[in-house]
């Protein structure tokens, strides 16, 4: 499974940053950077957190 | 021909559910996650999956021409990425949210802990005050003012306008009828607004230099403006009021947050979950829409009922307890998806400045009686004496 993010809808919010830390960071600018896309079982639960929190639905899992 | 959609004689708009719409709001869960309101003409959305699902599929729930309870708000409205659909929606919100977004406003938050913590530092010393006036609508106001830059007449008015533009998007009964006039003001002088009348260095007159330089399109920047201050005061100072007094009636949940600072954002997710600062909002379905076995016809109109979804017991356990360690961070108070609240961030960094402050100078607020009155938008308190404060 992987991550995807619709790039244009991000506003830098960073709830997915705090339900995924592994997974995304916001950097010194505030843009997000998907650290891992390509996610192992190990990854799901937080990831399924991620696209969860978004409060503007820009990410999803495909 | 048989029809099993559940059906309400409640009025949403009715001023005793206004002021306290939660025992309609559990009536309207238990009949179904969609009920229709003849009284309102509307198919009202009640439960949390419901509410969330429909707020991310704009394809079939329209905002088009559709936020609002009265046709003469929905014209004003047009042309604004509130009231728009992708891809028109995706431009307009882009513009809207370019001085808005959590990365614009990384630089404010220092300044906002800061005003926060002087103000609620003030009101400890003085040790008695009324929390509406003093805290819930002095904080949003100044940094509102100070982000846009707004001064003289526009910073007077700030408040008469927020809660009028707020007012009109309920049907049109008194309250709607006694505003427009009011809202009409601001936009008046939202069309009228030059870079010369807002402050130099705000975001206000950074919008108005994007324009000149051909960045956003002509005359959009008065629009823009009118949205940040028609969306972002009257819900702001709603949500700093009802955190006053949640923690005043709740000082054991006040207690959590001293003890553990890192509730912070925790504790204002749930303020905004327990008590949602908007009542209804609309959206029109596009095409006929099964949701919960009930089809939604095409054309209809729809309203959003945050609060009802926040205390849904399919989603959140024990929803009526007041509990900041719950950190329902995924609450339906800022809505959700493509249209959810643009000013979320700027909402987050006062919220959190103003439970910081509390935290760390109040061990426990003794109040008197909240004053509450029925207003069609926005749910909020009127007043809220402070009768004592026990300092930290």
């Amino acid at each position: 499974m992987k991550i995807v993010l619709d790039r244009p809808r991000c506003e830098g919010h960073g709830l997915c940053e705090e339900a995924a830390p592994e997974l995304m960071h916001l950097d010194d600018e505030g843009e997000l950077v998907l650290d891992r896309e390509e996610l192992g079982d190990a990854d799901l639960a937080a990831a399924g957190a991620a696209v969860r929190v978004c409060p503007v639905a820009a990410l999803r899992l495909a | 021909m048989t029809d099993s959609t559940p059906v309400s004689d409640i009025d949403l708009f009715d001023d005793a559910v206004l002021v306290d719409p939660y025992p309609s709001y559990t009536a309207l869960r238990a009949l179904g996650g969609v009920v229709r309101l003849p009284a309102n003409d509307v198919y009202a959305l009640t439960r949390y999956d419901v509410i969330r699902n429909a707020l991310g599929d704009w394809e079939s729930f329209s905002s088009a021409g559709a936020i609002g309870f009265n046709p003469m708000v929905n014209e004003a409205l047009t042309g604004t990425s509130l009231s728009s659909d992708p891809p028109v929606h995706t431009r307009l919100r882009a513009t809207l949210t370019a001085n808005l977004s959590p990365r614009a406003l990384r630089g404010l938050k220092d300044t906002i802990d800061a005003k926060a913590d002087a103000l609620v530092g003030k009101l400890v010393a003085e040790g008695s005050f009324e929390a509406i006036d003093a805290l819930g609508r002095a904080l949003p106001l100044e940094v509102v003012a100070d982000l846009i830059g707004f001064t003289g007449h526009a910073r007077d008015n700030m408040l008469r306008w927020g809660q009028a533009a707020m007012q009109v998007i309920g049907p049109m009964n008194r309250r709607t009828a006694e505003s427009f006039p009011i809202a009409g003001e601001l936009y008046a002088w939202c069309s009228e607004v030059t870079a010369g009348d807002l402050a130099p260095g705000s975001v206000g007159r950074g919008i108005f230099e994007a324009e000149a330089r051909g960045d956003i399109p002509p005359n959009t920047a008065g629009h823009i403006i009118h949205q940040y201050l028609g969306a972002g005061v009257d819900t702001t100072i709603a949500s700093i009021g009802n955190l006053v007094a949640l923690f005043a009636a709740h000082p054991d949940q006040l207690a959590l947050v001293r003890e553990d600072p890192a509730l912070v954002p925790a504790a204002f997710n749930e303020v905004l979950r327990y008590w949602a600062p908007l009542h209804a909002w609309g959206r029109r379905a596009t095409r006929d829409v099964e949701l919960d076995g009930v089809v939604i016809p095409a054309g209809a109109k729809v309203a959003i009922l945050f609060g009802a979804g926040n205390r849904d017991e399919r989603h959140y356990d024990d929803p009526d307890a007041f509990l900041v360690e719950r950190n329902p961070v995924d609450h339906l108070s800022f809505g959700y998806g493509p249209h959810g609240c643009a000013g979320q961030g700027l909402a987050r960094l006062e919220g959190h400045a103003v439970i910081k402050a509390l935290a760390r100078r109040v061990e426990r607020l003794v109040v008197g009686a909240e004053v509450r009155v029925p207003s069609n938008t926005t749910r909020s308190i009127e007043e809220l004496p402070v009768l004592e404060v026990i300092p930290a």
